[in-house]
């Protein structure tokens, strides 16, 4: 669902919820939410679902893809019914990627601190950040 | 009658001027305030009161009341704590508390149907209006205002953030069910405003139900009730808060720059930077070295924050490789630094970037990521640490 549906359905009052449409940008491309990024799938040629996953819908109350090591700072991405789906096992050779997701239309990035992310329709990548570890290793960011 | 005329049949009757939404509300955050005063209160445990609403909450399962064990900590009260069994496993032990947390389910099940409030949890992802006295005059429903402003606050305070950390500083995976006595404030705030504010009616039962459970949050800690045995934690001996910049709500986080944010009477505590949880060393001893060897990036950057990023970057060594603009996070710059050998172990090179999001005190956070050290370009070392080339990461159109 769209904000605006979202906080219909839960009866928050209008003035709010239009405000919030008017200040989240829906982004056609490349964009990020502090340790998460949203990819187009155009830009990536070497990454594709597993072959034994299924796309599955977005439920009502979001897919909430990473939490924070406190617990309390999930990143949930929401949608409205039916039009968006998402699938968890992915192939990255770099082994960054959350979940590919496949909307038609607007579906909204939220995380409790750094608010919400608009994505446009289209086939997308959410990949997590990586930093430089010990003894030359990758490692994930934990925030 | 469509779905959405049942929904608006279904509201309270709810004060149809302003005028008189607005000192309602202020009542609400007095009864707000008492109730936060509770949830962060540092006295001795009320032995008596706690034991006595416990006690009845077993008479309401039909048991005799359990035997108390007072410990000074939630640390010291998981290691008493028998394990939970598989949930498959329905022996006495395990009984109690899944019996209790039927009965708390139903009560507020029920409470939430008098109130007509089914809806606020859907609701959470989003935060409150920025200035709930605006909202209210402007109409703005006092219910939704109340609600988010009273419940969803506390919530965020008590639960999330004092609590949660509290429960993060625990290594123990499974506690199994407990409940957490003053930090259950939240949802008996909730209904207690919607009682005295919003005039809700409740069942006689259930308000006197609810009497027990706002007993708890007066006079007492964590507890696990376990068979015929009640573990119930003290009070916290000290609790350091800071406002939250910025908040319409009082809102406050866990925050002490010299020592621990909270204390047990046993000494077992937790640390926390501007309500971020963190080892004992980022506040009280926090060293080049350490942050160095540190892994999550959260806990270094309080650690930096605490010695000051000027005063890090002079004595860590750091020298400037380059800068640049930072794509997708106008007025924001990216610098690379190379970090001295001997210090961090490996060639590496550091990025210091600026959130894309302005934290409500109005600053926006920084944040140091180690990346290896055949870049140069800052652009190019931030695509890498998603995985992307720079020209790739050039393209970012915005940074939350």
């Amino acid at each position: 669902m769209n904000l605006a549906e979202l906080l219909d359905r839960t009866n928050v009052d209008a003035l709010d919820h239009l405000e919030r449409q008017a200040t989240i940008p829906v982004v056609d491309g490349l964009q990020a939410q502090g340790d998460l990024i949203v990819i187009p799938m155009a830009m990536l040629t070497t990454v594709t679902p597993d072959s034994w996953a299924h796309w599955q819908a977005v439920a009502a109350g979001g897919v909430e893809l990473v939490r924070g090591v406190a617990g309390n700072n999930p990143h949930t991405l929401v949608a409205d019914p039916d039009t968006c789906w998402w699938i968890g096992s992915v192939h990255d050779p770099l082994g960054l990627a959350i979940v590919m997701f496949e909307n038609i239309a607007p579906v909204y990035l939220v995380h409790p601190e750094h608010g919400g992310s608009g994505v446009a329709p289209g086939r997308w990548l959410v990949r997590r950040q990586q930093e430089r570890g010990p003894h030359r290793r990758r490692v994930l960011i934990a925030d | 009658m469509s779905a959405r005329q049942r929904r608006e049949s279904r509201r309270l009757p709810v004060p149809p001027d302003p005028a008189r939404a607005v000192p309602l509300w202020a009542r609400a955050v007095e009864l707000r305030t008492e109730w936060l005063n509770h949830a962060l209160c540092c006295a001795p445990a009320d032995r008596d009161t706690a034991e006595n609403a416990i006690t009845a909450l077993y008479a309401l399962l039909d048991r005799p009341r359990p035997r108390f064990v007072w410990v000074p900590s939630p640390a010291a009260a998981v290691r008493l704590v028998p394990p939970t069994p598989p949930a498959r496993v329905t022996d006495e032990l395990w009984r109690v508390e899944k019996q209790l947390a039927t009965l708390v389910s139903r009560l507020r099940d029920r409470l939430d149907h008098a109130i007509h409030d089914h809806w606020y949890r859907y609701a959470a992802h989003f935060p409150p209006p920025p200035d709930p006295v605006l909202a209210l005059r402007s109409g703005a429903d006092l219910r939704s205002v109340v609600t988010r402003g009273v419940h969803d606050v506390l919530r965020a305070v008590v639960r999330e953030s004092v609590a949660g950390l509290v429960r993060a500083a625990i290594p123990e995976e499974r506690l199994g069910l407990w409940w957490g006595g003053q930090h259950d404030v939240d949802w008996v705030a909730h209904y207690d405003v919607h009682r005295r504010v919003l005039d809700a009616r409740f069942d006689a039962a259930d308000a006197e139900q609810w009497q027990l459970w706002a007993a708890l949050v007066r006079s007492c800690g964590w507890w696990w009730p376990r068979g015929d045995v009640c573990v119930v934690v003290e009070r916290p001996l000290a609790i350091r808060t800071e406002p939250v910049a910025g908040s319409a709500y009082g809102e406050v986080r866990l925050h002490n720059p010299t020592g621990p944010a909270v204390v047990f009477p046993d000494g077992w505590s937790v640390h926390a930077w501007h309500g971020t949880r963190v080892p004992a060393w980022v506040v009280e001893s926090p060293t080049v070295e350490l942050i160095a060897a540190e892994r999550n990036v959260e806990v270094r950057r309080c650690a930096i924050e605490r010695v000051g990023w000027a005063a890090f970057i002079d004595q860590a060594g750091l020298t400037l490789v380059g800068r640049a603009d930072d794509p997708g996070n106008p007025g924001c710059e990216l610098r690379l630094y190379d970090l001295p050998y001997a210090r961090w172990g490996a060639p590496t090179r550091l990025l210091l970037a600026v959130n894309g999001s302005v934290e409500r005190d109005g600053t926006r956070r920084r944040y140091g990521l180690l990346v290896p050290p055949w870049f140069d370009d800052p652009v190019d070392a931030a695509g890498w640490s998603y995985g992307l080339t720079g020209v790739q990461y050039a393209q970012l159109r915005r940074r939350t």
